[in-house]
């Protein structure tokens, strides 16, 4: 078996790289397959906490490059689903404890037990990035609806394409608001899709629900109420190959929607 | 305005002046419960209506399970349109069916509200009365889960105030934390964290001695209270339902034997004094490390010798030392005593929150269901001590 190894990155930080990993990841497992998610993020680890696994590492990323553990050790068991792993970055060193070579090695080794190695790439274009994409062949790029995080991922992309390694890179549409595209406040999704023209795997809708599934350790894709939590659950599935038509996020769902509709219809305001 | 007859849901709208009125009143009744899975009778005024328009009702009905059967319509124009999409349009008779009674829509909504309140209020005072018993006659009882420390007690809720199940239920899922070990390929299999307040009160679990003696306070209750019979089995219904939770215990008892990391609790004795052996002597001529600041994320304090912090230490910080760790503040961090193998050290803190504590080979995890805050600064603390009782680490109180 070889497991693909897809790589998370934006360039602009704080766009939702680890939400983004922990729920597809989660995603992934659900839906049956073997997951690693691996943090690259050393000295500024999130992944290990979106997931609550944070009281059970022992061993690192570091400890499993400088040997003073099998890569098998470090790999630390989701609380709820065995097929989700996570392999956490150091918290006490920086990045360049990690060569790019030294991870290639790890996703090799791991691609050969697991379907899917998410790796959670850091901010920036600098040694953490150039390490993160060392071992992939695929890219989700995610972004946000803004000026600054298009700009980034615009050169993110530029990067990407510069390697031959990444044979498809996806886009990844985070924090979307339609009620401040609606008002022409917000880049529409359409927009940013047109500026970097690249192929699109998901919108994700700002969801307050997130911040407090981050508190928990508790990723919101296992919230099937969640609107985000649907969405993300959709990428996974784009990932492994369905076909899901993007979720409808301008409209209110069901029951409301259909009033509204009617209401429409019948000329009554509000 | 609506009711039920025999066979349909009466949804009566002939009061409704214009098409807009319809779909106003027709959401706002639609949204209920009772209005979903039923077939639904539908009988408006004189209001002309579309084809397109009565669609868009239909499809509206259907969207809470429910079907239209049936339409009365005062207007032909109406009538005619229903016909057109196969809609049954009811003859003249059926509208005046002596089992249709029409309750005006605020009236029936008042009987609702009205009806809800009373039943609330009649709770609530069963409640008072409850809760004002519960303190003068289960004392004890409050007392012995105090001594728990259990926090969910400090809410009135009438279920938690009857019962100690839902406490139990909460202790369960600490100890299910508690009992989670990591199975890794570590040397150290009987690696544990047991709080020495959880040992002392282990026979919590088997407390069927208190939930009968309750039952029985709650059965007298009942008579003073003075409940109509129906009532009362509704309350009987309540509590079957919580002392079946007894059942949901078990079945995260078993959950748990199930999960890999798993292992079994284990009681544990702590020992009287004990005498000083060769490894406590060499902790104490050790040399010792005095640091004086907040150490945080990503921070890293390794010594050959003891430890001691004042101040705080943050999530993501380890401390390691061959000897004694003593955080004079909030341990949040990892902290590592005896790093060389020394099993006698011992980890001590104003307030012991670490993520996860290591005492020689062994090491110990915070219990999942305990979510702290990022770094807990409350003023009062429980000054607390680590150390490895039996192979296993163990949490003592220092305020004794």
């Amino acid at each position: 078996m070889t497991g693909r190894v897809i790589v998370i990155t934006s360039g602009k930080g704080g766009v939702g790289k680890t939400t983004t990993s922990a729920n597809i990841g989660t995603a992934l497992a659900k839906n049956g397959a073997g997951v690693v998610l691996i943090d690259t993020d050393i000295g500024l680890r999130n992944l290990d906490l979106l997931l609550g696994l944070e009281n059970r590492i022992v061993y690192t990323l570091v400890d499993v490059v400088e040997e003073r553990c099998k890569l098998k050790q470090a790999l630390v068991k989701d609380k709820k689903n065995p097929n989700l792993c996570l392999l956490a970055a150091a918290q006490t060193r920086d990045k360049s404890a990690v060569t790019a070579e030294q991870l290639k090695a790890i996703c090799e080794e791991l691609q050969e037990e697991y379907d899917y190695i998410l790796v959670d790439c850091p901010a920036g274009i600098e040694q953490g990035f150039q390490t993160a994409i060392a071992g992939a062949s695929e890219a989700i790029v995610v972004t946000t609806p803004e000026m600054s995080a298009v700009r980034d991922a615009d050169r993110i992309i530029g990067l990407l394409e510069a390697k031959e390694e990444i044979k498809s890179y996806k886009l990844l549409i985070n924090r979307v608001r339609p009620s401040m595209i609606k008002a022409n406040d917000m880049m529409s999704v359409d927009d940013v899709v047109d500026i970097l023209s690249c192929n699109l795997i998901g919108i994700i809708p700002e969801d307050t629900g997130i911040i407090t599934s981050t508190n928990k350790g508790e990723p919101i894709v296992n919230d099937e109420k969640s609107l985000a939590g649907q969405a993300y659950n959709n990428v996974a599935r784009r990932i492994s190959g369905e076909e899901v038509p993007f979720l409808d996020i301008d409209e209110p769902k069901g029951f409301d929607a259909l009033v509204a509709k009617v209401k429409k219809l019948f000329g009554i305001k509000g | 305005m609506e009711n039920n007859s025999q066979d349909f849901y009466l949804i009566d709208l002939s009061y409704a002046l214009s098409p807009a009125d319809i779909v106003f009143e027709l959401s706002t009744i639609l949204e209920q419960e009772m209005a979903h899975n039923q077939k639904v009778y539908l009988k408006l005024g004189n209001v002309d209506l579309n084809q397109s328009q009565l669609l868009s009702i239909k499809s509206l009905i259907n969207s809470i399970n429910s079907t239209l059967n049936a339409l009365s319509s005062e207007s032909k124009q109406t009538e005619l349109a229903a016909a057109t999409i196969g809609l049954n349009v009811s003859v003249k008779e059926k509208e005046e069916e002596p089992s249709a009674q029409y309750i005006p829509m605020t009236e029936h909504l008042e009987k609702t509200v009205s009806a809800e309140m009373a039943d609330s209020g009649f709770e609530f005072e069963v409640n008072a009365e409850k809760e004002t018993q519960e303190i003068q006659e289960t004392e004890t009882v409050e007392e012995k889960e105090n001594n728990i420390g259990n926090k969910a007690l400090n809410t009135v809720s009438a279920d938690e105030q009857q019962e100690p199940v839902p406490s139990l239920e909460k202790t369960a899922a600490e100890n299910e934390g508690k009992e989670e070990v990591l199975g890794l390929d570590k040397e150290s299999a009987g690696i544990e964290e047991t709080e020495t307040q959880n040992n002392d009160n282990s026979d919590n679990f088997e407390n069927s001695d208190n939930i009968d003696s309750l039952d029985e306070k709650i059965e007298c209750k009942q008579e003073s209270v003075n409940i109509p019979p129906l009532e009362n089995e509704e309350i009987q219904a309540q509590l079957d339902s919580i002392f079946n939770s007894e059942t949901k215990l078990e079945n995260i008892l078993a959950e748990q034997e199930n999960y890999p990391f798993v292992q079994e609790a284990v009681d544990i004795e702590i020992p009287e004094e004990e005498e000083l052996t060769e490894e406590d002597y060499q902790i104490l001529t050790m040399p010792t490390k005095y640091v004086k600041q907040t150490i945080r994320s990503g921070q890293v304090i390794k010594f050959d010798g003891n430890i001691i912090v004042i101040g705080d230490c943050h999530p993501g910080s380890e401390l390691h030392a061959a000897g004694d760790i003593t955080v004079w503040g909030t341990l949040g961090g990892i902290a590592h005593a005896g790093c060389e193998g020394n099993r006698r050290a011992r980890i001590r803190a104003l307030q012991l929150n670490a993520i996860q504590l290591r005492i020689g080979e062994f090491y110990a995890r915070r219990p999942d269901a305990l979510n702290v805050a990022y770094i807990d600064k409350t003023n009062s603390v429980t000054p607390e001590e680590a150390r490895i009782i039996n192979d296993n680490i163990v949490i003592l109180k220092l305020t004794d």
